[in-house]
Parts: C-alpha cells; structure tokens; sequence
C-alpha cells in the first residue's frame, strides 16, 4: 500500500522534465569526443578559450542565438530587442521564467550588474572590455545600462553601431548578483569562488546542470528538469552530455569508428571512409570562414605588393582549384571576396577571379610582372623573373603552426610561385608569436603601443610579405568585415587602402542602404572592387564535416549545425 | 721553432690539436663580428667535435692498434653487435651520400600526395561538391617514388633518407655535447676533489632531480623549436649520468700509481687531467655514448611527436607525427619512419652492449 | 656502524634535499618568467579577441595575474605562500594546484605502479633465466626481445595497439574511461594496453642488468660452495643468487621512478586518454601555468630524492659493508 501510494507520488514527477515525452529511454548518455584542448576554466568572464564557452553554453544561454538561415532565435529574451529610432537606445525585456539554482528569479539587475559591475570594473580587468566601449569626442567612454524593471533594461549608446546588437548584447549571459557581490573587488577571491567554478548557480537558464568536471578527461552535464525550454517538449533528451577529451585526433575517430562516442568534427582525408561506414553519418555544412592570404602592404613588406599589377599577378599563379581537390580533398566553394555564396548579397557578376578557371594563367602572370618592371627577356625569348635590382626575387610566407591546412597551402603557394620564378621562404611560427611579431605594428621611432592597424606608416617587428589567415564572416551583415578592408579598419593588418572602399562601407551602414536592393548593389560593388585590387589571395569558404553515430536524430543541418542540440534524440533501436 | 713550441705544449699532435681549435675560434669571432655568416651554427658544433673525435678518439685508436685490435676481437664475437655496426656504417653511408641520389625532400606536388609504396594500391576519394558524391580512384605505388609520398607529395625515400641525415645529427652531437660536459665535470671532480667535489656533485644532483623530460620540453618550448636548441637541450640535460659514472671510474684511478708518480714528478693539474685521466675514462665513455644515443634519437622523435619538433627540418620524428594524423588512409607515413627509428636505435643498442662487454675485462667473450 | 651515525647521515641528506628543492624551484621559477610567452598569449590568441585593441588585452591580463610586477617580488610571493601551504592557483584549469594534483596522480600513480611490476617482474624473470641459460637460443632470444622492447618508440606503439586492439579487433575500448571504481576488474582491463606501452620500454633495462647481476654472482665462490654442498639449484639460485643480485636491480628501478613519471608516462597518457600528472604538467608548460609546472617538477624532484634517500638507507641497512661517516 505504502508503495502504491510512493508510486502515484511519483507519478507527476515522472511525467516533467527530461526525456519524459521523448521516444528514448530515461538512461541515454551522449558522448562528444574532441581532441583539442580543455577548457580553462567555467568562471565564464575570466575565460580566454573557446572550450571554456562552449562548456559553460550547455548550462546557460544566452540572450538569443541564431539558427541556420542566420534568422534571430530569442532564448532569454522574451521578445525581440527593441533599438529606437537614432539606433541609440537598446531596450531589453527577459523572460519572466529564469530562475537561480537557489529559486530566486533572474532579473535585469543580474544583467546590468554583470556588465557595469563586473565586466566594466577595474577591479576585475575584463579583456574584452572594448565591446562596450564608444568613442566620444575623442574620448572612450563605456555605454550606459539602467535598470527599467524586473524584467527590462536599456543600454544608451552616444554613437550608432548597428553591430551591437548581434555582438556583444545577444552573447550576453548574466552573473548572479547577489553572489557575485560577495566577491566584489577582490580578483582572488572571485577567481576562486566555488560557486562560478562549479557552475552551482546555473538554475533554469541552460538545457544542462553541470555534473563533473575531470580535466583533461571530460566534461559531464546532466539533463536539468526546469530547462526553461523544455517544460513542454521535455528537451533535452539525454540524461547526460559528456565532452570527452582525447589525446589525439587519431584516437577521437578511433573512439567514432568502434562507437565509443556519438560525435565529432572530421577532417577531409578521413571523410570519405567514414561517410562509407555503415553506422556512421557525417553531415557537410558550410562554415563562417574563409581563408585568405594577406599581402603585406607596409613598408617592411616588398615594395611590389603595394602594386595592384603585381598582387593580380601573383594571384593568378595560384590555383584555388588545388587548394579545393588537393587540400580540402573537395569540401570548399573557392572565395573571390569575403561574401560567401549563402548570403543574400552575393554576386558574382564582374567579380575578377584571379586563380581560377582562365583567370589561372601563370604564363599572363609571368607577363604581368614583366610589365611592371620585374622582369627582364631572356634571349630565347621567354621572361624571366627578378627584382627591380636584377636579383632573383625572394618572398615570406608566414603562418602559424598547428594548422595542417595552413602548412600545406603554404608550400602549394611555394610551388606554384617556383614556377614563375619566385622563390618563397615559410616561416612557422606559433600563433602568439605570430600575432605579436608579425602582426601588431607601430610608427618606427615612436612609443606607440603594437596595434593590429597603427596607421600606413606602422611596420611589424619582423618583415613579411604573406600571412596565411582564417577569417569569419556573417553572412547576413558582412559589413564587419570592415575592420579588414577600411583604411582605418581596426584589423586592417596589411594596411590596405582603396577610398572607394571605404566609402562604400559607410554608405551600406546609412539610411539609404535598408532598401535591400540598393545594399545587394553596394556590397556588389565593393566585391568587385576588392577582387580587382586583389589585397589578398582569397582562397576558398571551407566546409566542416560532422560525424554522428547514425541513430543520432532531430540533428538541424547547416551553417550552425548545433543551434537547436538540446532537441538532438537517439532513435528506438 | 716549431719544435719549440710543441715541446711546450706536449707534442706535436697538441700543437695541431690546439692549432685547429684556434682557427675555428676565429673564424666564430669573425662570424659573429665581421662577415655576414661563413658557416652555420650546426656546422660550428660539427667542426669542433671532429677535432675532439680525431684527437681524442680515433688518434687513440691508431696509436695504439694493437690495443683496437685486440678490442674488435671481443666486439666481433657478439654476433648481434657486428650487425648493429654494420647497420650503423650502412646509416652513416645512407647519410653522406644518399641525399645525392634521391629526390628533394622538400619538393612537395599535390598532384601526387599520399601515393602508397611500391606494390600496395590505394583508393583516393575528392568530395564533388555539387554531385555530393565521392570521385574515387584507385592509384597503384610507382617506382617513382618506391616508398610513397607524404600527404603534400614530398618523396618518402628521400625523407627517410634526410631523416637519417637529421637523426644521426642529433643523436652524435647532442650525445657528444652531454658526454663532453659529463666526462670534464666527472674528471675535474674526481680529481680535485674536497669542495669542488662537492659543489659539482650538488649543483648534477639539482639537475638529476629535475624530470629530464620534462625538463626538455620546457626549454624547447620556452626558446623555440629549432634543431640547434633541440640539440643543445638535450645536450646541456642529459650530461648528469655520465658525470656520476666517469666520476666514480676517475675516483679508482685517482689513486693508482702513474697518476702519484706524474704528480711527484711535477706535472701540473691540468696536464694530469687532459693527458691522463681523460684519456683513461674513455673506454667507459665510449659505452655510455654508444648506449645514449638511442635516448637521443628517441627524445627527438617524442619531441616531434608532441608537436615541438623543428617543423622546418626532414626528421624522423617530424614524419612520424604528421604520418600519425592518417594512420587509416596513409599508414606507410608513420610505420615507416617507426621502423627506421626502431632499427636504428635497435643497431645502437647492440652495439653499446657489444662494445660494454668488450670492454668490461671480467666478462668472458 | 652506530646508530647515531645513521640518523646524522638522514639529517643531513634532508637538509640537503631541501636545499636541492629550493633550487629545483628557482630556476623553474626564473625559466618560466623569463621565458617568451606569458598568459596574455592565450588572451590575445582567442578568436573574438580579434576585435580587441591588444595593447590594452595585455595590460588588462597582467595586472590581473599581477605580472606587471618586478620578478622580485612575484618570486618573494610565489616561495612566501609555498611556505604557508598554499601552493597556488591553476590558472589553466582553475583549480588550487593542490587539488588538481589530488584528482590526478592517482591515475598515473596505477599506471606507473603496474608498468613496472609487470617489467620488473617479467623483466628480472627473463633477466635470471637467461643468465642461467647463458648463451644458449633461450639467452638469444630473449636478449632480442628485450632489445626490441627497449628499441620500439613507444609512443607509436601504443598507436599501433590501439589499432589492432582496440579498432580492428574491438577488444578493448579506445579510450581510458575515467567512470570505473579504482580496484575493479574492469579497470584493469582498461588499463593492460597501457601497461604493454609503457612496460616494454621500461622492461629492457630491468632484462640487462638482471642478467648482468644474476651472471656476476653465478661466478661467485659462494654459488660454487653452495653447489658443493649439493644443494637443489633451485635453492642456489633462489636463496643465494636472487638475494644478492636482487638490490643493484631495486635501485635502478628507484632511479627509473621520477623518468619514467614524465618521460615515457606522459606518452602513453596522451595515446591512451588518461588524465594523469603527465598530461597535466605537459599541458600547464604549454599553458605557461607557473604554479603548477613548479610544483609538478617539485614533486618530481622529491620523489627522486626521497626514493634514493630510501634507497641508501635500505641499502646500508642491508649490506654492512658500508659505512656513513
């Protein structure tokens, strides 16, 4: 009797709550294997890493996401943001649902708190600080965030930036203020708080409560019942989520191929056998980035490249198609501008494509340089290739270590400039060295401090003439990709200049251009313009390759594959 | 006036001795200072140990042939030994001249990457991104390239063969860099003994506590992974068991006769030193090099395989870790430098062993 | 030899080793901060950091970690509070160093403790018979294997394991699971590739001198008496022989112990997924996580001197030929 009632008891408790509804079992555990590195650490605002993010995202979310037609998907939001009419003021209304671990609910004062208190304190020296920072008169000042009510505040800005909005507001995930408060002030103390290093606080906000944490092992999370989410779908599905760590990228595919794990990302060469696997599915989807190789247009670079003859030149030495079927092993769309074919904005109409189809010509190419002074005729009648001085011409090419890829177009790039003449040297170096050696340039003879643009006349520490790089895009609002192509842009790391260039990046930015039409036509036109000036080599929009364990479902696939994991199920075997 | 200043020194062979060593100096001085760069800083470390190894070593041997040959009697009876050395003297062939008769190493070509060796055939798939389906082909090995290619195309014969070059490299000059600090610390402190025991020993007991691994990959890490530090790191952190061990043979000869009678007769310390001891120690330095090479070829190769290996230079190790990524799809990537390390390593150890026991006068042979 | 001698004798080496740690530490110490890299790397090295004006990214993360102050007095800091006990915070894993290295030693410490009782066991085995079969096809043999064992990089023969055992033949699972109880069978089982890896390097040396000791004193006068009194060969060698031979083997083993942790340890831990102090301290170099990279090599540095503190003492202990003054 006593147990009849226990079980009737039990019985609501039972219906709420994870996998209750789901076609699985209660007991499904879902294994991600990686091999790259652990996470630094789950006290989100001291992290540098993005492993770090990405353990803390299955415990909280953010304010909205996106999903894979780049479309706007509120999670803590209650409604969209609203911005009024001057762009200046943002007002932001969360759900009246989230609540702490300790049931107290999340209020916009967590959220103003976090920013004013924390990220923009100097106690606690936030490196990121610069998303919430303006310029005004020449002064940088922090934007403003005041409390409306329980559930809405509102950020005031003195100037537009309509990036804003997808950057630093929808990432934004708040601390517990009445905990945080505790350790207001002292840098130790909040380093080393229980609370926000074991992720106890966490309540409703994410489809998972953290579990345990081995480092350099993995990474557990358990299904949590009052997933705001998930109180009618009974999401997530799994009773555990587990980030396995292994050492090596050999042992993660091993781990996929005997099914010791449900998921990971796989390279090119591996693709093909797995996507033959019987149990195994692999998803290829589009990816954000593109890699590009960047002329070195400052002074401590070849005074060639700051010739726009030359750089189509030796673009056109270089075949994308390789760098697709020899180094990607096929899983690219090869670039010409930084618009991936996916955006609404795309064009290619009268976009140069230098290094592809009969725009690859190393015979023209060699033709070019002659033209430009870098050559001389040999008696035979062929050309032959050299420096203004008469000396064979000798370039650097740079990229960082720990990228196969990068290795790799690196010496495609040394062969194919061997043809023509040009012998180039590969320096490989770690990525901080190359970012702070290479990368991070000053006025010579002044104490400026190493900026990633420090105006035409900055120069790097050490001399370069190509960078290999990987940037990412938004395909919806590529605009950001103005802090490359601007003569001012913040990451304009090769200097380059073109005032159309940047007169049409202000004019995409005004009132004219929220007539779609009038925007397709201007980002039109700066791809043009950029693919003639060819500042750099663009190379391909890679794809990424997914592999699932085949009875993973409710998988959304495309750009943002993961948007929606917490609906992912494994099917009735 | 020659034989004025020999008999100074002790001899005509110290006077070319300290004659060659005089001219490398200077030609460093002017490197650094004057001319642009005459020879590189590996080539530096090679000259200079040439001239310790025919001073120190092979003059020895000659000198004293019947002595060699009477040691090569005892090495010849290890069966196992005899190969090991004739593995080694094939390696060092390999070394000089190979690199004449093969390809470029570095000479990559996608067109023709990952191609199986002789006799073995491999299919190889690229993604049609329009049709979303695989273009498969079988591709055969080619006499071309008998062993295969890398995943960018590069020979793997000639790598091998550059390997073999880079390993012996680094195996002889680090083991030679170790064993010089090793033997003159274990030499000087047996020797003098008293306080200058004491400081030496401590300060090779501080480095012995210290993890050696561990302690190599720090440096590595710290200053950068290029061959010349690869080298001088293992050089400058392996020393401390050959310290301990020549010390303790030098501290047995310390109190035989001929060291008692050159002291009464006058000889200064450092004659005693570099005339007599040095000299003496050497057979046990002979075996403890032969035995630490093998170490030093692996600590390389471990090296590259975590990634801090010199990516610009044709090792065995920087192979093996980029084979390592396509076990599955390129095996002979990885499995083929793995067996030349496992070979050669397994060569230096027979002979250590061989050359121990010849050496060691109270095993029967 | 007096008591008293002995204890001075301990005295005085702890003394000594303490000295020895402190100058173990040190030098980590000044490596470390004098070296290229500092904890604004991973800062600026991160994605998004992109977007950030650098200059003002490093000035942010030293005054956090309290770097832009002089060496001097980060080093006073760092020894002040090792003195107090507290052993610092793991910026890399955000962990205090002293639970970090509770969590993790004790994988390595099952690995290590099973490597070397399968190699030394196997090891001295195959090193006595052989010696006892000298030069017979069985020495032959097993002078090779050894040899092989010693020769094969043993990183790429775990690899190698891996994909026969554990891929292809599906014995095994490809990674080491963290989840089972410590003295489980299951536990074990995870842990036999693992062990091989690491044990074949290890057995070799333990083969060798084995055979060497075993073979110096079957040359012995006492084997010969023994003999001579007619006893069993089996008490020749297991009562005489094995005794004598037995402490030379102990103390290379002892010597081996700090290598073998950080050396060939790490490897086999990386190959094979276990989340052991090899894995931690190599991580924390590449991370430039001071705190853990000095205490890491300080344990290693105390394991070595108060293995061969311990193994003088046994030593003396044993053999009273020897004498401490």
């Amino acid at each position: 009797m006593k147990g009849f009632i226990i079980f009737l008891i039990s019985l609501p408790v039972l219906t709420v709550g994870c996998a209750a509804q789901a076609p699985t079992q209660v007991e499904d555990i879902f294994i991600e294997g990686t091999s790259g590195g652990d996470a630094e650490t789950l006290n989100w605002i001291l992290a540098a890493d993005a492993s770090s993010f990405g353990y803390v995202r299955h415990t909280l979310d953010s304010l909205a996401t996106y999903d894979n037609q780049w479309n706007v998907v509120l999670r803590h939001l209650a409604k969209p943001v609203e911005v009024s009419e001057d762009g200046l003021t943002y007002t932001i209304t969360i759900r009246d649902d989230l609540k702490w671990s300790d049931g107290t609910k999340v209020t916009a004062e967590d959220y103003v708190y976090t920013v004013k208190n924390l990220m923009l304190s100097d106690w606690l020296n936030y490196p990121y600080q610069i998303d919430w920072q303006e310029m005004v008169n020449g002064e940088t000042v922090f934007v403003e965030l005041e409390v409306v009510n329980e559930t809405t505040f509102i950020i005031k800005r003195k100037t537009v930036n309509p990036e804003f909005l997808d950057g630093p507001i929808y990432s934004l995930t708040p601390y517990p203020k009445h905990i945080a408060i505790k350790y207001e002030g002292d840098v130790k103390a909040f380093t080393e708080a229980e609370e926000f290093n074991n992720l106890t606080y966490t309540g409703n906000l994410g489809p998972y409560k953290f579990k345990e944490w081995i480092r350099n092992d993995k990474y557990v999370v358990e299904c949590n019942p009052d997933f705001y989410l998930g109180q009618d779908t009974g999401a997530p599905y799994f009773e555990q989520y587990i980030t396995k760590l292994l050492g090596t990228p050999t042992a993660v595919l091993a781990a996929l191929e005997a099914g010791d794990i449900h998921y990971t990302g796989i390279e090119p060469e591996q693709v093909a056998k797995f996507k033959l696997m019987e149990g195994i599915k692999v998803h290829t989807v589009p990816t954000r980035g593109y890699d590009l190789i960047l002329y070195n247009q400052r002074n401590n670079g070849w005074e060639g490249l700051k010739n726009k003859e030359v750089r189509q030149a030796l673009s056109m030495s270089i075949s994308k198609q390789a760098v697709i079927d020899s180094i990607r092993l096929g899983f690219a769309d090869p670039a010409f501008s930084f618009i991936p074919k996916p955006s609404p904005w795309y064009t290619d109409e009268g976009v140069p494509k230098y290094g592809y189809g009969s725009l690859y010509d190393k015979d023209e190419a060699k033709q070019m340089l002659y033209e430009a002074g870098y050559g001389i005729e040999k008696p035979d009648g062929t050309l032959a290739i050299q420096g203004k001085d008469g000396e064979p011409i000798t370039l650097t090419l740079v990229t960082s270590t720990g990228s196969n890829i990068a290795e790799d177009v690196a010496f495609l790039v040394k062969q194919e400039l061997a043809d023509i003449g040009i012998e180039v040297g590969i320096k490989l170096v770690p990525w901080p060295t190359l970012l702070r050696q290479y990368v991070m340039n000053k006025v010579p003879g002044t104490d400026q401090e190493p900026r990633y643009n420090n105006g035409p006349e900055a120069v790097g520490e050490e001399s370069w003439d190509m960078i290999i790089m990987a940037f990412n895009t938004h395909p919806i609002a590529p605009s950001g990709s103005r802090v490359f192509f601007t003569t001012d842009g913040g990451l304009n790391y090769w200097s380059y200049s073109n005032p159309n260039v940047d007169e049409l990046f202000q004019r995409v930015r005004s009132k004219e251009a929220l007539d779609k039409e009038v925007r397709k036509e201007i980002y039109g036109e700066i791809s043009q313009i950029i693919a003639d000036d060819q500042p750099a080599i663009f190379l391909t929009f890679p794809r990424g390759n997914h592999g699932f364990q085949a009875n993973v479902e409710g998988i959304d696939v495309g750009m943002r594959l993961g948007w929606n994991y917490h609906e992912w199920y494994f099917a009735e075997p | 006036m020659i034989r004025q200043i020999s008999s100074k020194v002790g001899g005509l062979k110290n006077l070319i001795f300290i004659g060659a060593l005089l001219v490398l100096a200077i030609v460093l001085l002017l490197d650094i200072y004057l001319v642009d760069q005459i020879l590189e800083p590996l080539e530096y470390f090679y000259l200079f140990f040439a001239i310790i190894a025919i001073f120190y070593g092979i003059y020895p041997l000659y000198a004293n042939r019947r002595l060699t040959k009477y040691y090569w009697e005892r090495i010849k009876r290890h069966r196992l030994s005899v190969f090991g050395l004739a593995f080694i003297v094939f390696l060092i062939a390999v070394a000089l001249i190979g690199p004449l008769l093969t390809q470029d190493p570095t000479k990559v070509n996608f067109q023709e990457k990952s191609l199986p060796p002789v006799g073995f055939t491999i299919q190889q798939s690229v993604y049609d991104l329009k049709a979303e389906e695989f273009v498969t082909r079988e591709t055969p090995g080619t006499w071309q390239h008998p062993l295969g290619t890398d995943d960018k195309g590069r020979d793997m014969l000639a790598m091998l063969v550059s390997g073999a070059r880079v390993s012996l490299q680094v195996g002889l000059l680090a083991t030679l860099i170790a064993i010089l600090i090793g033997t003159i610390m274990g030499v000087v402190s047996a020797y003098f003994g008293g306080w200058v025991d004491m400081a030496l020993m401590r300060f090779t007991d501080v480095m012995m506590t210290f993890p050696f691994f561990l302690l190599l990959v720090f440096i590595i890490f710290i200053f950068g992974p290029s061959l010349v530090f690869i080298i001088l790191a293992i050089g400058l952190t392996g020393w401390t068991g050959t310290a301990r061990l020549v010390r303790s043979d030098a501290l047995s000869l310390r109190t035989r006769e001929f060291i008692m009678a050159s002291k009464s007769l006058g000889a200064s310390d450092t004659r005693i030193v570099f005339r007599h001891l040095i000299p003496n120690v050497i057979s046990s330095v002979i075996v403890i090099a032969t035995l630490s090479i093998p170490g030093v070829i692996l600590a390389e190769a471990a090296l590259s395989f975590i990634g801090l290996g010199d990516p610009t230079v044709t090792s065995w190790g920087v192979v093996l870790n980029a084979g390592q990524r396509s076990l599955d799809t390129a095996w002979w990537v990885a499995v083929e430098p793995g067996i030349m390390l496992f070979l050669t390593v397994l060569a230096f150890n027979f002979l250590g062993d061989g050359i121990r026991d010849a050496f060691d006068p109270r095993s029967q042979l | 030899m007096k008591r008293g001698g002995l204890q001075g004798y301990i005295i005085k080496r702890l003394i000594y080793a303490a000295l020895i740690t402190f100058g173990v530490v040190t030098i980590t110490f000044i490596l470390l901060r004098v070296g290229p890299s500092s904890p604004a790397d991973k800062y600026l090295a991160n994605m998004s950091a992109r977007t950030q004006d650098p200059a003002q990214v490093i000035a942010a993360v030293e005054a956090r970690y309290g770097l832009d102050k002089p060496i001097y007095e980060q080093y006073v800091d760092y020894v002040v509070n090792l003195a107090r006990g507290d052993w610092g915070w793991s910026f890399s894993t955000s962990l205090p160093v002293i639970k970090l290295i509770q969590r993790h030693w004790v994988y390595s410490f099952q690995l290590i403790l099973l490597s070397m009782l399968f190699s030394a066991s196997l090891g001295i085995l195959i090193g006595v018979y052989s010696a006892i079969k000298q030069y017979t096809r069985t020495d032959y043999l097993a002078t090779l294997f050894s040899f092989i064992g010693i020769s094969i990089p043993n990183f790429w023969l775990g690899i190698m394991l891996i994909l026969v055992f554990s891929v292809q033949l599906g014995w095994f699972k490809t990674y080491y699971d963290t989840g089972l109880p410590l003295f489980s069978l299951a536990n074990l089982k995870a842990l036999i590739l693992p062990v091989i890896t690491l044990g074949t390097g290890m057995m070799a040396g333990y083969t060798r001198y084995a055979r060497s000791a075993t073979l110096d004193n079957l040359r012995k006068d006492f084997v010969r008496t023994a003999r001579a009194k007619g006893l069993p060969e089996r008490v020749v060698i297991g009562k005489h022989v094995f005794r004598n031979a037995i402490l030379p083997i102990i103390t290379i083993i002892m010597f081996d112990l700090s290598g073998v942790v950080f050396g060939g340890a790490y490897l086999t831990e990386i190959i094979f997924g276990i989340p052991g102090l090899g894995r931690i301290s190599f991580n924390a170099i590449f991370a430039g996580d001071y705190p853990v990279v000095v205490t890491i090599t300080l344990i290693g540095a105390l394991v070595v001197l108060f293995t061969n503190l311990a193994t003088d003492i046994v030593y003396t202990w044993l053999d009273p030929r020897i004498r401490y003054d």
